[in-house]
């Protein structure tokens, strides 16, 4: 049962992971992204992992995908049309095939990778690592083992962040700065 | 130059809440005041004498309308309201409509018809609300009219009234 | 009842019947909130409010409904139709589906407790904010979707407000996770029965009670915070090109949260279930109570709308990132370190 369940929403997943690069308007590609979102959510929650499930939705959907939305919806992208088509006009171009091509090497490589790992992490369970699902395990190895890490992916969001708002502001300085830096 | 003195806000005033809890306490305190808005159709308006609504017939006490169709509110009607069609009756008074229609969405209640009529026949009732289905519904024939005299009393006393004050006295 | 174990009721029977009743009970207070918004706006203003539809006006909701149902459907010519036509139910699920975590209290049947809510998770509040983050979605695809003016700018600023005014939402949320040490809304109403005192009466709690209470009046687009709706500016809002039922459905959505956002006050500051001064109370008494705290914020969300006069948008975004929420992150900060200092062990 669960089984079936996790391949229909691999499948809807990728679909939509699809639908992001194909969709001729980008609310299409908002869209297809929430659809992603969602089964990558329901997936979790299938694993068991509940917090990450929440957090999945609550971040991505609910404030990363919204401020997507925000943001197409203030350009002015009235002549993009508002229908779902897909275009295939991204995989034309010969660089766009090869860079497709190293991306799928690269995930195979990962999903290879994580397989093994997930394979040797469940022959030998650490006897006193917290469990993952629970919020204290997760609190617990967040703030403890990978807090180091945990404050260095924080700093490099709060990096992006400078960066972007230095980019903005150096473009309305400049003499036409349009809104094309506001992604 | 008109230059508005705005008053400077006190700190609570700044910081809202307490205006908040002020503007609160006011609409709760109206929460509990009697409502004084009027349930219309079952407490309609209230009229007195002096009220013009639509003009209606007088029926006398012993059944018989007063009117002769003489005609003169036909003529006196600005609006062209009023169709009168008159024959002989047995009755002393030898005449009588056998037609009076007042077309109620022509009728501007101008109450010239009263002031016309020599009869006492027509007078401004206190009926005010109009409506129908159809334009042809709002053409009032004499039954629709016809209101006996005791319903119509007020109005009647009152036009004596008004009529009597540069009237002779005999 | 001699002899009746709850152990031999099918679980099955016992969530449809707790579905049934939370559930039936939810979309009812919705609509029983829209003739009680017109009554007691009315009543506010000297007016009578509805009363031509049964006993004082008490059928109004569902002649509103047979109304709605019985209009004509229009989707807008150039509106994405499948947007226009999600939109709605993708604002009235997420919101409907949020009860489901609130525990309401305890039914007791021949000494055999049952806990009066749908789901007992112990990420209840992650799951409701996952939820209710998903309730813009309705509010910004229907004004996208209308293919108008005045429904994009409904859907902006509704998406622009709810943005905003969840961060101040979460983090007084977590004062309350930070002082019960826990996600599990049973757990909190449980720590605060133990205590004895609601969060509300703690410092700390007070000062989050009112910012969550703001922050839940714009988080549900209502007044003084409705920039969503706004109707001398923007028509309708986002929903200006919606009719017939689709429209009710938004209605519906906004009802719903609202409610739901009553219950999570009553739940996080005012002790849930729980009857002051009285801890062993019988459980009818509990959920009355219950009923009775979130029966008063419902109130309050229909006092406030006819009291205040709307923000403007400026007004709110700095009331948003300026006012509320700084106070909020050094509330929570203070909270946490108040608690990191004064819990014991692990």
């Amino acid at each position: 049962m669960s089984a079936i369940l996790f391949y229909v929403l691999a499948v809807v997943a990728l679909l939509g992971a699809a639908g992001v690069i194909l969709a001729k308007s980008p609310m299409g590609s908002v869209i297809s992204l929430l659809g992603t979102f969602f089964a990558l959510a329901v997936i979790y929650l299938l694993a068991g992992f509940q917090f990450l499930a929440a957090a999945q939705i609550l971040v991505y959907a609910g404030a990363i995908l919204v401020l997507f939305l925000f943001v197409i919806m203030l350009l002015n992208l009235g002549a993009m049309g508002s229908r779902f088509e897909l275009s295939f006009a991204p995989l034309q171009s010969g660089r766009a095939r090869l860079a497709a091509a190293i991306a799928m090497a690269l995930a195979l490589i990962g999903l290879v990778a994580a397989q093994r790992a997930s394979l040797k992490a469940l022959a030998e369970p650490a006897a006193d690592a917290p469990a993952l699902d629970s919020l204290r395990g997760i609190a617990l190895e967040l703030f403890g083992r990978y807090s180091l890490p945990f404050q260095a992916v924080s700093v490099l969001l709060l990096a992006t962040m400078v960066a972007v708002i230095v980019l903005a502001k150096r473009q309305r300085a400049g003499e036409h700065g349009s809104g094309e830096g506001a992604q | 130059m008109v230059v508005v003195q705005r008053k400077e806000l006190t700190l609570a005033e700044r910081l809202y809440l307490p205006e908040v809890l002020r503007g609160l306490s006011l609409t709760f305190r109206k929460f509990f005041e009697k409502p004084i808005t009027r349930q219309y159709p079952e407490e309609p308006l209230p009229t007195d004498e002096v009220t013009r609504g639509q003009p209606r017939l007088v029926v006398k006490d012993d059944g018989n309308i007063a009117c002769v169709s003489c005609g003169m509110c036909e003529i006196a009607c600005p609006a062209y309201a009023i169709t009168i069609d008159g024959g002989e009756t047995d009755r002393t008074i030898e005449r009588e409509p056998k037609k009076f229609e007042i077309d109620m969405l022509r009728c501007i209640l101008c109450g010239f018809c009263e002031e016309a009529c020599p009869k006492d026949a027509i007078f401004m009732s206190n009926e005010l609300e109009l409506a129908d289905y159809t334009r042809a519904g709002l053409v009032y024939d004499m039954e629709k009219l016809k209101r006996p005299k005791s319903a119509l009393q007020r109005r009647i006393d009152y036009i004596y009234k008004l009529n009597n004050r540069w009237r002779s006295k005999p | 009842m001699d002899g009746f174990n709850i152990k031999d009721v099918p679980e099955v029977v016992l969530w449809i019947a707790k579905i049934a009743i939370i559930f039936g009970g939810l979309v009812g207070t919705a609509a029983l909130m829209s003739l009680a918004e017109r009554k007691v706006s009315a009543w506010m203003q000297y007016r009578h409010g509805p009363n031509r539809v049964g006993p004082f006006g008490l059928l109004q909701p569902l002649a509103d409904g047979i109304k709605f149902i019985f209009k004509e459907e229009l989707i807008p010519e150039g509106a994405n139709k499948f947007l226009f036509r999600l939109a709605p139910a993708l604002a009235a699920i997420p919101a409907m589906m949020t009860i489901a975590v609130i525990p309401i209290g305890t039914v007791v049947i021949a000494d055999q407790v049952i806990p009066f809510s749908i789901a007992q998770i112990d990420l209840g509040i992650m799951y409701m904010l996952a939820l209710g983050g998903l309730s813009v979605y309705g509010a910004i695809l229907g004004g996208w979707a209308s293919n108008s003016k005045y429904s994009l700018l409904g859907g902006l600023r509704a998406s622009a407000q709810m943005i905003s005014y969840e961060l101040t939402l979460i983090l007084s949320i977590l004062v309350v996770v930070a002082l019960s040490g826990s996600l599990d809304l049973n757990t909190i109403v449980d720590a605060q029965r133990e205590a004895g005192l609601w969060n509300v009466f703690t410092p700390f709690g007070f000062l989050a009670f009112v910012l969550f209470t703001i922050a839940s009046f714009a988080e549900t687009n209502r007044h003084p915070f409705d920039f969503a709706e706004c109707e001398p500016e923007l028509v309708g809002g986002f929903h200006t090109e919606y009719s017939a039922m689709r429209f009710a459905l938004f209605f519906l959505g906004e009802y719903c949260a609202m409610t739901v956002m009553a219950c999570l006050n009553t739940t996080l500051f005012f002790g849930g279930p729980s009857v002051p001064f009285w801890p062993e109370a019988p459980w009818f008494l509990g959920i009355l109570a219950f009923l009775v705290k979130a029966g008063f914020f419902l109130f309050l969300f229909i006092w406030v709308r006819w009291t205040l006069p709307r923000f403007r948008f400026d007004q709110l975004m700095r009331l948003g990132w300026k006012v509320a929420l700084p106070i909020a992150l050094v509330n929570l900060l203070v909270v946490g370190a108040w608690v990191a200092f004064t819990t014991k062990g692990s």
